[in-house]
């Protein structure tokens, strides 16, 4: 299939081996891109006592979690078990299963950087996008974005909320790259060469352990050029070939196998 | 002219080009797709000039530097301090929500005092002489529970606990008053430890879960992430001894299991062969230290207590002898563990203090004299104050054990079950509407100030707890020495040497020194260190994520999303233990059993989890809040409640390692 090239292409090499799995990226990308609390009680639903509430956080196929942390284990006995998390954004593919499936052109892969975008007012919330992605990267919004009163007093000015029956997902904290574009502009550089660490997403920017390493993946003069093509680099479902953006690292040999997942007994 | 067959095409074809062609149609589709999603209960964006402040936030138990970002004056969330040495530009999971927790409706809104079983509010005026009144008449029977480690906060209140001539300042149990109370109290030593694991080349984190819940946790994952650079070779060793795999077990070098309550014969096992390869301690006790090792710490004695094999602790000291600079971390409440920990420090030469800063109230506790009385100890003897005042921390839902007093005074800013119990509630501000400072967060390795000013205006009538002690010391006739605490602090930060103003706050950054402690501890490792257990049929494990909150701080709004199916699920609560565990006790994945234990029970889910310790359950700390907001009320099980607590021999600590319960299938 034809894969559109970009000059410049955002990516991210996670660092495994560094990521504790606190959640500290999880929370920043929340309050970054106005992702509200979920709460049981509408109050802006006047036939309550007919409904039932709405989900909680407890039904982790209704949450919104554009940057979500997995569990990984090596599947082993005690003591020779072990963990790791694995922090999992939108890949930004290269070749993405999502757009070629929007009935609506509601996403796309146009922009140079390579971000795959939502254009949330146009999606129709059929979720044939969701369906495609096999990284489970996109939510559906199945309630409005209601804040428990007097939180959202004042709202990340970022992005606007999306309501109820849209389709979501990361996009690299877009709007802090069309800001620091507007910087190197005013600063009189290239927008179209900015340095490393002019433009980072909040969960890498947040990152107590360093395991998100942002950048340029094709300027060399970003770390993340030469760290892609470590020898402990791979990318999630490989073979799918969708080429995603996002490149994870680690040494463990068992975290490196469940990049791909085979079924029990395949040989790899 | 009738309507034939033809009018009819040209009426349907001429129809449907027009449509096409019309832009009516298009704008209407497109304003429908737009309007059905802009409905008024859907928050507005507001934008205006963007700017971050430097602020101190004291949510997780040793605070975070981070900066308040806002827009239009107003704020909307926190980001990293990149000039600050704790956090250079990360924050902790709780802090990150710092902003959503001052916006959260279970804030208490004003001055509130109880009348039957329900509040009323009340004048800050009112509350104030009340307050007096009622100190007056309590004749010095006044305790302070204080849950702030590292505050100037406490000078002013164990200042003005001195002034109405009580001594009953207590501190939240932490690891903080378990270190300050094996060296400064055991070892004869004096200051706070500290850890320099910016510097070192081998970290053993016994028991200290320094990546998730231990000390200054974004401190010591940016020491962690710079020793461990991303596609380089790692410039130092990291591993932990726990009985469960934490999130540090994830990404240490190598995970040790070893029983909380096995942790000082662990580190005494090491000791053995440190001893045994010539290692030296300049204490007085050394000889003793020595003889009490090799008679009771051989690797055969070790492992017959808590199953490490000698091999295992022969070839962790083999690596602790090669380093050039090792270091090693206890964590928990038991001074005997820390005590053991720094034993081991002394004999390979690492271990390193910091100065406490210049108190700049007179009548006030040192840090280490605020760390040295036990608050359970003092709880199960008995003491009921007349007047206890409670800062910062929140007893009633994270103490094992029930305190008592005759008139509660809660300074909490959100409503939890101490604040519910209380008599008078003072709503303290929140950490960005104060004057707060942070002093050595326990676990840093060098001398650390940091001063944060307000950088939000109140919304609520909330008034600085520090302030309002000292309008009440100032009506009682106790002098303090400030009128405010925006003055203390400017004093402190001059003290100090900080580079402090009152626009953006300061900070300051000192050096460690080497510690010199008179003795090792022999007299009292000999009877505290062997592990003790309970009779129920499984230990309890209990472990700490600041996504689920801390003793003082419940979940935050934005945390339940985060919070692992494999910390709680379906609302209840997930008991994590092996396969060898679950068979012994009859279980299996997803069986739902009942936990027995100290004063209470609880509900959990059983997870299969082989990084469990056998005959071991983990369970997480942090849940089952009676009081507070949805993201935390009624969310599973609160297991402080289960722990059994118990005084540890010759130390005389209060520690609940080795608690045990019993398992019911439900």
């Amino acid at each position: 299939m034809h894969m559109k090239e970009f000059k410049i292409k955002w990516g991210m090499v996670i660092d495994i081996d560094k990521c504790t799995g606190c959640g500290a990226c999880m929370v920043a990308c929340q309050v970054e891109n106005n992702i509200a609390p979920m709460t049981k009680k509408d109050p802006y639903n006047y036939v309550q006592a007919l409904t039932k509430d709405r989900d909680d956080a407890d039904n982790k196929l209704r949450t919104l979690t554009w940057m979500n942390v997995y569990e990984l284990s090596n599947g082993k006995s005690f003591p020779e078990h072990e963990v790791a998390y694995l922090p999992r954004p939108c890949m930004q593919c290269g070749n993405p299963a999502c757009v070629p499936v929007c009935p609506v052109v509601a996403t796309d892969k146009n922009e140079e950087g390579g971000i795959v975008s939502q254009i949330y007012p146009r999606c129709i919330g059929c979720r044939y996008c969701m369906a495609a992605c096999p990284y489970h990267a996109r939510y559906f919004n199945w309630w409005d974005p209601l804040w428990p009163e007097g939180m959202d007093k004042q709202l990340s000015p970022a992005v606007s909320p999306r309501p109820r029956g849209v389709v979501e997902k990361c996009n690299f904290c877009h709007t802090r790259y069309a800001k620091a574009k507007d910087q190197a502009r005013e600063n009189g550089e290239d927008p179209m060469n900015l340095a490393e660490g002019a433009y980072v997403p909040a969960c890498a920017e947040i990152c107590p352990s360093g395991a998100i390493t942002f950048g340029d993946l094709n300027n060399p003069e970003h770390k993340v050029h030469e760290l892609a093509k470590s020898p402990h680099a791979f990318r999630l479902l490989e073979k799918l070939g969708l080429h995603p953006q996002v490149y994870y690292m680690s040494k463990r040999e068992w975290v490196r196998k469940q990049g791909d997942n085979y079924n029990a007994g395949d040989k790899h | 002219m009738g309507f034939d067959r033809r009018t009819f095409i040209q009426l349907s074809v001429g129809g449907t080009v027009g449509i096409l062609f019309t832009p009516v149609l298009w704008k209407a589709l497109d304003d429908v797709s737009i309007w059905t999603q802009n409905w008024p209960w859907i928050p507005r964006l507001k934008y205006g000039a963007l700017e971050d402040q430097p602020a101190v936030s004291k949510l997780c138990d040793s605070g975070c530097a981070v900066k308040v970002r806002k827009v239009a004056g107003s704020a909307f969330g926190t980001e990293g301090n990149e000039d600050s040495p704790l956090s250079k530009g990360g924050i902790c999971p709780i802090c990150a929500n710092a902003v959503q927790v001052m916006r959260n409706p279970n804030r208490v809104k004003g001055p509130m005092k109880k009348v039957g079983e329900a509040f009323e509010p009340i004048t800050w005026e009112d509350a104030k002489s009340m307050v007096a009144d009622k100190l007056a008449a309590a004749k010095g029977k006044v305790a302070f529970i204080s849950g702030d480690q590292t505050g100037t906060a406490n000078e002013v209140f164990s200042g003005f606990l001195a002034g109405i001539g009580s001594e009953d300042y207590l501190q939240m149990p932490c690891d903080m008053q378990a270190a300050s109370r094996a060296y400064n109290g055991v070892m004869g030593g004096t200051g706070q430890v500290a850890y320099d694991l910016e510097n070192s080349d081998f970290v053993l984190l016994a028991g200290a879960d320094a990546m998730e819940s231990w000390g200054p946790t974004v401190a010591n994952q940016k020491a962690f992430a710079a020793t461990h650079p991303t596609g380089e070779k790692p410039t130092a060793i990291y591993m932990l001894a726990s009985p469960v795999q934490t999130r540090t077990a994830s990404v240490v070098d190598a995970w040790i299991p070893v029983p909380e309550e096995g942790m000082a014969t662990f580190l005494l096992g090491v000791a053995y062969h440190l001893i045994r390869a010539g290692k030296y301690a300049g204490a007085a006790d050394f000889g003793s230290f020595r003889s009490m090792i090799m008679d009771a710490y051989a690797p055969g004695k070790v492992e017959a207590a808590i199953g490490v094999k000698g091999a295992d602790t022969a070839a962790l000291a083999k690596q602790l002898l090669a380093a050039s600079d090792p270091i090693v971390v206890p964590g928990g409440t038991s001074v005997a563990t820390a005590t053991a920990a720094f034993a081991v420090n002394m004999l390979l030469g690492s271990l390193r203090k910091v100065s406490e800063f210049p108190k700049v109230i007179q009548s006030a506790m040192s840090t280490s004299e605020r760390m040295s009385k036990d608050l359970l100890t003092w709880v199960n003897k008995g003491a009921a104050p007349a007047v206890a005042m409670v800062y910062e921390a929140n007893p009633a839902y994270s103490l094992p054990d029930d305190f008592k007093a005759g008139f509660v005074v809660s300074f909490a800013t959100e409503w939890d079950e101490t604040a519910a119990k209380a008599d008078l509630v003072l709503p303290n501000a929140f950490t960005f509407e104060r004057f707060d400072d942070m002093q050595n967060p326990y676990g840093i390795g060098k001398q650390t100030y940091s001063v944060g000013v307000p950088v939000c205006r109140p919304t609520l009538d909330v008034m600085a707890s520090t302030d309002f002690i000292l309008d009440v010391a100032a009506s009682m006739g106790i002098n303090l020495g400030f009128d405010s605490f925006a003055e203390v602090i400017a004093a402190k930060a001059e003290a100090v040497g900080a580079d402090f103003d009152e626009a953006s706050g300061g900070q300051y950054e000192g050096s460690y020194s080497s510690a010199r402690a008179s003795v090792l501890g022999a007299s009292v490792l000999s009877r505290a260190a062997a592990p003790v257990r309970g009779n129920g049929a499984v230990v309890l494990a209990p472990y700490s994520q600041l996504i689920v909150g801390s003793q003082n701080v419940a979940t935050t709004p934005n945390a339940p999303c985060v919070i692992s199916t494999n910390v709680l699920k379906g609302g209840t609560l997930v008991a994590m233990m092996c396969s060898a565990t679950a068979k012994k006790i009859g279980v299996s994945d997803e069986s739902k059993i009942k936990l027995s234990g100290g004063n209470g029970e609880a509900a959990a889910l059983v997870k299969i989890n082989e990084g469990v310790l056998p005959g071991a359950v983990a369970v997480p700390l942090g849940l089952g809040h009676t009081v507070g907001d949805e993201f935390s009320k009624g969310v599973g099980d609160n297991v402080y409640k289960i722990l059994t607590v118990r005084s540890e021999a010759a130390t005389g600590a209060t520690v609940w390692t080795g608690s045990t319960v019993n398992v019911a299938k439900m």
